[in-house]
């Protein structure tokens, strides 16, 4: 016997989820990630400069 | 919705079964070419993992455990399975999965699927052999006039010429689909991934071609050796977009796992789709920044290709890093699960190896590997970087932590789908991804610090024993590369653990025919 539930997900997974969606959660999760980029982003060029002196 | 559970397609009497679980049809050739490509695709990941453990005690300096000649041949021998046999294998199962289960059509050519599973077989097992004869130590990237065994270049092309068979098989699955009528509206978005996989496999295939073709015809003193900078500028066009069509296929795994795991659907079809054109448009080009200390290319064309260009491909990644936890989180907040910020994270099925697998890729992936990608492929920063440990510090959590762990994920699911076997030792499949994925965590990050104190890679000893002049790194490196050496210990137990689960269970787990799989 088919899984309806499992069914009901493949099937479901065509559609777009319909009207206004909440997702703070992952709101602040990809600030966190370009927080992080931005760090190491920095502390690279900050290494950089370091041993690449521009006179 | 029972209407599945009635297979709809295109399949003529006999072809077909009705997933007891699913209820989607899945086409009885193709399934035995899913489980013909899978079986390939996790020993090639076994020869991959037994290099890898050999590698990361040579790399540990406290152990250094092979010989110089012995770490060069187990170097191409990890790289070759790891970044091509394993992940191609596995990627060939998938497309015709998406190809005719996910369409509901028939498999275009059994002859084809043969053919190109034949010469695959073949091309690994000769490449594999060679290397191991010693007389192929030139790692994956073979930089001509570094020169290997013709049968080294022979296996490769034979192995590419089956996987350019196996999309052609799989584009006419699409074309059958279409033909037929055998879905409704757009094809789902996990085939148009697969899709888009399958386009970028093309591209990188022919760039293969290009470059090992006139290579071997070298090697067998046919002709001369072909220009050093012409050699690596192809040779980066299969090189770095085999690793994309991985991307690809790991994005396409998340959907699909997303979808499986949590009832997750996405929540704009076209925005999905339109990072998926973007990176067969610009993925290409992207492969520049394998080339940012090259003599041979000016400033002004890495500059465009890799701080400009590039960006595009990497903005698909950030669309599909944000969609994806974004679906989930919409899927488990209709659920109930809305306390908070992160109530929806928290309570998440990570007992579940299938979404803990998936949910640690994309944190490994986007976390660890896109961020030091997007800063190394920069061509002002690559010069502190190029050819240090820092490099696979970064795509090891690509790759490895990103692709390779999503595909364990979707094993889970294949093998009690498509083998109708169950995993035993539950506790342990659930433990797993876990075990796996802190151990490549450490594994990149030990890599990337001590490749930030200057370590090379691709260097069997960081001390230059018997060198006349003292010269080594000092002991902030070697607590890294110790760190990397325990990771790459816990990641092997993890990799060793996932092998032996999947073949206890493809070969001797409880049959679950004319049952839905248990569910985990």
């Amino acid at each position: 016997m088919s899984d309806p539930k499992l069914v009901d997900r493949l099937e479901r997974e065509r559609d777009t989820e319909p009207g206004d969606h909440k997702m703070p959660g992952t709101v602040v999760l990809t600030a966190l990630l370009l927080l992080c980029f931005v760090v190491y982003y920095f502390a690279n060029w900050k290494a950089l400069a370091d041993v690449w002196h521009v006179r | 919705m029972t209407s599945l559970a009635l297979p709809v397609g295109n399949f003529r009497t006999g072809e077909a079964r009705t997933c007891d679980t699913t209820g989607l049809p899945v086409c009885l050739h193709a399934q035995r070419f899913i489980k013909l490509n899978a079986v390939c695709a996790v020993v090639a990941l076994l020869v991959g993992a037994i290099g890898a453990i050999l590698l990361g005690l040579t790399r540990w300096p406290a152990v250094h455990l092979l010989p110089a000649d012995w770490y060069y041949r187990v170097l191409t021998l990890h790289g070759i399975n790891m970044l091509i046999f394993w992940i191609i294998f596995l990627e060939i199962a998938i497309l015709y999965f998406a190809g005719t289960t996910l369409l509901k059509t028939r498999l275009a050519s059994t002859k084809l699927a043969w053919t190109s599973f034949l010469l695959m077989a073949v091309g690994a097992v000769l490449t594999n052999i060679t290397i191991l004869q010693g007389t192929a130590d030139v790692m994956m990237t073979s930089y001509a006039p570094l020169q290997a065994h013709s049968n080294f270049y022979l296996g490769m092309i034979l192995f590419a010429v089956g996987a350019l068979l196996g999309v052609g098989n799989f584009f006419a699955c699409v074309w059958i689909a279409r033909r037929d009528k055998t879905y409704q509206g757009s094809m789902p978005l996990v085939a148009f991934g697969a899709l888009a996989a399958a386009i970028i496999a093309v591209v990188a295939i022919l760039h293969g071609a290009i470059a090992l073709v006139p290579t071997w015809l070298w090697s067998l003193g046919l002709m001369d050796a072909p220009d050093a900078g012409w050699y690596r500028l192809l040779w980066w066009g299969i090189g770095h977009q085999s690793q994309q069509i991985n991307v690809c296929a790991m994005v396409s795994t998340w959907y699909l796992l997303a979808t499986l795991t949590v009832g997750a659907k996405p929540l704009n079809q076209l925005v999905c789709r339109s990072a998926f054109v973007l990176y067969v448009l610009f993925i290409n080009i992207a492969s520049a920044h394998h080339l940012l200390v090259d003599p041979g290319v000016s400033a002004g064309w890495k500059i465009w290709n890799t701080s400009y260009a590039m960006y595009l491909a990497v903005l698909a990644s950030m669309i599909h890093g944000f969609t994806v936890p974004a679906a989930v989180e919409v899927a488990q907040r209709k659920k109930g699960h809305d306390r908070g910020l992160f109530g929806w994270l928290v309570k998440a099925p990570w007992a579940n190896p299938g979404f803990s697998a998936f949910f640690l890729s994309l944190i490994i992936f986007g976390f660890i590997g896109g961020i030091t990608g997007v800063t190394l492929g920069t061509q002002q920063i690559n010069i502190i970087a190029h050819n240090t440990l820092r490099i696979p510090g970064h795509f090891h959590a690509t790759v490895v932590g990103g692709t390779s762990l999503a595909f364990m994920g979707l094993c889970y699911y294949v093998v009690p789908l498509i083998f109708r076997r169950e995993y035993a030792a539950r506790a342990l499949c659930r433990l797993q991804p876990y075990l796996f994925g802190i151990g490549i965590v450490l594994v990149s990050i030990g890599m990337s610090f001590a490749g930030s104190y200057g370590v090379p890679r691709r260097h069997w000893d960081v001390e230059f024993s018997g060198a006349p002049f003292a010269k080594g790194f000092d002991s902030g490196a070697h607590v890294m590369l110790g760190l990397m050496g325990i990771g790459a210990v816990l990641a092997f137990v993890g990799l060793l653990t996932f092998i032996l689960l999947t073949v206890h269970a493809v070969f001797l787990g409880k049959r679950n025919e004319g049952r839905a799989m248990t569910a985990w």
